[in-house]
């Protein structure tokens, strides 16, 4: 879309710059209650910067509490949830817009389904299903439960950036004697390769902030994810908001690194599809 | 020699041929299959046994309740003001979330568009919000609102939106707010995103004919990329709508469905009716008309996408 | 032949002795306590070599959820620490061991108070738990403020409440009472109903509520009324604990209800010239009623070694024990003895041994153990009390809604459920 001109630059700087710090202030709010010492924390609230800094709650994060076996556990959990969850909805989104296929409006509208309901419901049901299994306290079993829960959204997903690839690519490799699963692997999958980047960045993400089956699923402190590692600030009678932002902080780092790893795959990556729905 | 063979070879290409086209058939399932058994044992069991809960008397811990009452929790339901009540409020947070979501993530993704130096370092800053958990996020959004420790009550007040610096949280009529702006806030990147790449798919000669042909930017705007982006459109805004349904962490953090029950939602009213009434089967039968709902919501979206697409 | 026998015998006899772990969860949890308890803990298993306890601690703001989903799928501890809220839940639905037999066994018995054996007696006059602790409100003030405003000494009296909260109002930005509208809320309302009646009793012999009476509706008017003329700050008709203690560390509102263990977070941000403590102020009939909470330790009925479960509770909750432990968690004693340590004759637990001491400071056991308390509690006070507050209904309203739902539940309960 061109516009021209020094006022539509204008406009667009202005309008990315509010954008930007919007996103921006609340968490520079987190970064400053997190070297915001104790003492201050209450009496110079409303202040944009603490009159005094320090970085006792870093140090008390990294070095004093459990967070780098959380962070550890998060990465496991969230990178095995994004391979696998990626790799059901390749198959998945493939499946939906290559095929009409007997049910297949009964599967999507189960996808469907299982988005609607209220976790907290099923949270017992899910507890009492994983546990004879011992998979209750386990990373395993958190990755089993994400997986399942990304997988709908990661597979419309993928089905639009299939959408996007004319079939005749497919249907050429098989009239030269491929069969279909070869070419699916050969020729459509490294099309998509930018797409895969794209559900593996939102699937990653959410599972690494996901918080209620990490903490009603795992009770040992070797099992918990960062997310139930920020609860165990909160105790009856003080929330230690500063080591909690500091922890706040620190967790945002891994996400950086991959956000910018997939980037540049991103934006190019769900440009090839979701034109044809 | 020759008459026997041919019999046993043409059955030998017709059962080749008929288990090509089995497998033929097949394949889709195939493709489907791993995920559409991982959903069901991991998720639609689950799903029927929490369903089925909103027929029966369940308590928490009560070993001795589980009783078949049929539709009990769903007249008492009908009769609950405090259930009307939730799903008003709902309707206000759900509508208001994803308009706005979608409304300002649609204009960060046309920002987006156009190539900028720094336009990468950009789209990262953004995208950050939804790394955030919701439960540090609902955090550090009270914090924020609270006159006593936060800034925005005495920039509300500055601006004239507010008559004193208070807490938004604390107002009944408008409490409500403060979460949907915690969530929109919470909620851009992912529509920016996802936009963003539909958008990046319009191959540009389309614009420039039209320009060519004298289209304005608003009428371009109207005619070339609302259509292209109405797939995209509808499967996130569909998603959103029924996550944002669901989601009532912001608000148990923020205003705990207070005041009086003014930001009370059905997803939060559901986990009320749970663990502190211990009312499993009530809370179950909320919950179940809550995904008729949005099962109603999903067909009317799907229904309203073929027509428009049939049109264009 | 039979020797290689018994000596094999012998040894997987060791073996399963070695072998035995115990699961022990705590839910009230915090660093701090943690570590205490581990190092309790620990002194148990060097006293019983080839016990190991795992200690499972559950983050108080989830903790009721994910027990209760724990238990109803069958993972189930051993010993788990009982907060007074959920104890009648629990022993109700038979989860929960008699500790009467092990009780009468043990020495230390004749060493429990008698709110302590009350206490542990409060679900159907057994004990289902041995109590570690006391929780008993009294007040907090601001020393700062309240030289600011010009006030000698704390207020003894409501009415004197009120006189200093209408001074440190008039001061710009101050309010004078840190009210607590939101969840948790329940026990001021109690506190300020009861000092108006003049009494404590909930039921009346027949199970029906007395909240509904006049005495009781003149006390929750009067809290309202705190609200309704700015002696408490705006903001704070949704304020749940993490608020209320801003309030009171910012400087904000200067008078604060609180328990023995909020003492450790707030000697934790205050300086001692800037706080103290003081007993509940006393109603027109010169009686007090400040509540007074508690939690212990309990055996799960499915546990497989409850004589070594008693042991570990004896090991956490006997008189050495206990004192550490009440040091860390800031709850007043058990035991008789106790009184005596020089621990609790600190400047700060002052203010609540004094409220012991007094006879017109009469602790008040909240009605736990009654049905349906907890949706009470955290749903029905918080939603009608808010209206109250907000003017959307009137404190006869309230007290008259309050009424109904307890006398509903008391019948239940003493129609034997």
């Amino acid at each position: 879309m061109e516009l021209h001109g020094k006022w539509s630059w204008a406009l667009h700087y202005f309008l990315l710059a509010v954008f930007v710090i919007f996103a921006l202030f609340p968490l520079f709010w987190l970064l400053k209650v997190s070297i915001t010492p104790n003492d201050l924390l209450y009496g110079e609230g409303v202040r944009l910067w603490p009159s005094r800094s320090t970085f006792e709650h870093y140090a008390s994060v990294i070095a004093h509490s459990q967070f780098p076996l959380f962070f550890r556990n998060s990465v496991i959990v969230a990178a095995t949830t994004a391979i696998f969850s990626t790799l059901l909805a390749t198959a998945a989104g493939y499946g939906f817009s290559r095929f009409q296929f007997r049910g297949k409006y009964w599967i999507v509208g189960l996808m469907l389904v299982t988005q609607m309901f209220p976790l907290v419901m099923i949270i017992a049901p899910i507890f009492r299903l994983l546990k004879p299994l011992g998979l209750t306290n386990s990373l395993t079993g958190l990755v089993i439960v994400y997986t399942a829960f990304n997988v709908p959204f990661a597979s419309f997903l993928m089905q639009s950036f299939f959408d996007a690839i004319p079939k005749d690519l497919e249907e050429a490799a098989m009239l030269d004697g491929a069969n279909r699963f070869a070419a699916f692997r050969r020729i459509i999958v490294p099309l998509t390769l930018p797409g895969l980047a794209a559900t593996l960045g939102f699937v990653f993400t959410a599972a690494w902030s996901e918080l209620l089956f990490a903490l009603m699923l795992n009770s040992s402190s070797a099992t918990s994810t960062f997310p139930v590692g920020l609860l165990a600030f909160v105790s009856k009678f003080s929330v230690d908001f500063g080591q909690m932002m500091a922890a706040g902080v620190l967790a945002l780092l891994p996400v950086c690194i991959f956000f910018v790893f997939i980037q540049r795959y991103l934006v190019q990556g769900l440009t090839a599809g979701a034109v044809k729905g | 020699m020759t008459a026997q063979a041919r019999p046993m070879q043409r059955r030998a290409i017709w059962r080749r041929a008929y288990w090509r086209r089995t497998a033929l058939a097949a394949e889709p399932y195939l493709y489907t299959l791993p995920s559409v058994l991982l959903l069901c044992a991991v998720m639609l069991v689950p799903l029927v046994i929490g369903l089925t809960y909103a027929f029966h008397d369940v308590r928490l811990l009560d070993p001795m309740s589980g009783d078949f009452i049929g539709l009990e929790h769903f007249r008492e339901l009908y009769a609950d003001p405090a259930f009307w009540n939730a799903l008003r409020n709902t309707v206000t947070w759900t509508v208001a979330s994803v308009t706005l979501q979608f409304g300002l993530g649609l204009i960060l993704a046309l920002l987006l568009n156009r190539l900028f130096p720094g336009r990468a370092l950009v789209q990262l800053l953004v995208f950050l919000p939804w790394a955030i958990p919701s439960f540090l996020s609902g955090l550090n959004w009270a914090w924020l609102f609270n006159p006593v420790v936060g800034p925005l009550p005495y920039w509300l007040k500055a601006l004239g939106v507010m008559a004193a610096a208070d807490n938004l949280l604390s107002h009944p009529r408008h409490a409500l707010w403060g979460p949907i702006i915690a969530n929109v806030w919470w909620g851009i990147p992912f529509f920016a995103i996802t936009l963003l790449a539909a958008l990046q798919s319009i191959p540009v000669d389309i614009y420039e004919a039209a320009a060519i042909d004298g289209a304005g930017p608003w009428v371009r705007f109207r005619r070339i990329t609302l259509p292209f982006l109405a797939p995209t459109m509808a499967i996130t805004i569909l998603l959103r709508t029924v996550w944002i349904a669901n989601f009532a962490d912001l608000i148990v953090i923020m205003t705990k469905g207070g005041p009086a029950d003014s930001t009370q939602i059905l997803s939060s009213y559901i986990f009320t009716q749970a663990f502190q009434r211990l009312d499993f089967g009530y809370a179950s039968a909320v919950a179940t008309v809550l995904l008729a709902l949005l099962l109603a919501y999903a067909m009317a979206l799907m229904v309203l996408r073929a027509v428009l697409m049939r049109r264009s | 032949m039979l020797k290689p026998l018994l000596f094999a015998a012998c040894l997987i006899a060791q073996q399963s002795r070695a072998d035995t772990t115990l699961k022990l969860v705590e839910v009230l949890t915090s660093p701090e306590r943690t570590e205490t308890l581990q190092t309790l803990v620990k002194a148990f298993e060097m006293q019983n070599p080839g016990t190991h306890v795992e200690i499972t601690s559950l983050a108080w703001s989830s903790a009721f959820e994910k027990f209760a989903t724990m238990v109803s799928a069958g993972d189930t501890p051993d010993v788990v620490e009982m907060p007074d809220r959920w104890l009648s839940l629990y022993a109700k639905n038979g989860n929960l061991e008699n500790l009467e037999p092990y009780l009468a066994q043990w020495s230390e018995t004749k060493d429990l108070s008698d709110r302590a054996l009350e206490i542990a007696r409060a679900v159907d006059n057994t004990a289902y738990h041995l109590p570690y602790g006391l929780y008993l409100r009294a007040l907090f003030y601001n020393k700062i403020l309240f030289k600011q405003a010009g006030i000698a000494a704390p207020p003894k009296t409501m009415d004197e409440f009120r006189d200093a909260a209408k001074k440190i109002s008039a001061l710009p930005g101050k309010s004078g009472y840190c009210l607590r509208g939101g969840p948790g809320g329940l026990n001021a309302w109690i506190m300020f109903g009861a000092a108006m009646a003049g009494n404590n009793i909930f039921f009346k012999p027949d199970g029906s509520s007395t909240l509904s009476d006049p005495g009781w509706i003149m006390g929750t008017a009067w809290m309202v009324n705190l609200y309704k003329d700015g002696l408490a700050p705006r903001d704070s008709v949704n304020w749940g604990f993490n608020e209320i203690v801003a309030g009171f560390y910012s400087g904000t509102c200067a008078m604060l209800d609180q328990d023995s263990d909020a003492l450790i977070a707030i000697a934790e941000r205050m300086k001692p010239d800037q706080y103290g403590v003081a007993p509940f102020p006393k109603g027109p009939s010169g009686k007090a009623f400040p509540t007074v909470g508690y939690a212990g330790w309990s055996i799960f009925k499915s546990s497989l070694h409850k004589d070594l479960d008693w042991k570990l509770v004896k090991a956490l909750d006997d008189p050495a024990a206990n004192l550490i432990w009440n040091k860390r968690v800031g709850a007043l004693p058990i035991y008789k003895s106790a009184a005596q340590a020089p621990f609790y004759s600190s400047e700060q637990l002052k203010g609540w041994f004094q409220e012991l001491s007094d006879p017109d400071e009469v602790p008040t056991l909240m009605p736990t153990n009654l049905p349906g308390f907890a949706y009470f509690a955290d749903s029905l006070v918080v939603r009608t009390s808010q209206q109250a507050l907000l003017g959307q209904i009137s404190p006869a309203d309230m007290n008259k809604q309050w009424a109904a739902y307890l006398t509903k539940a008391k019948q239940k309960q003493l129609s034997g459920k």
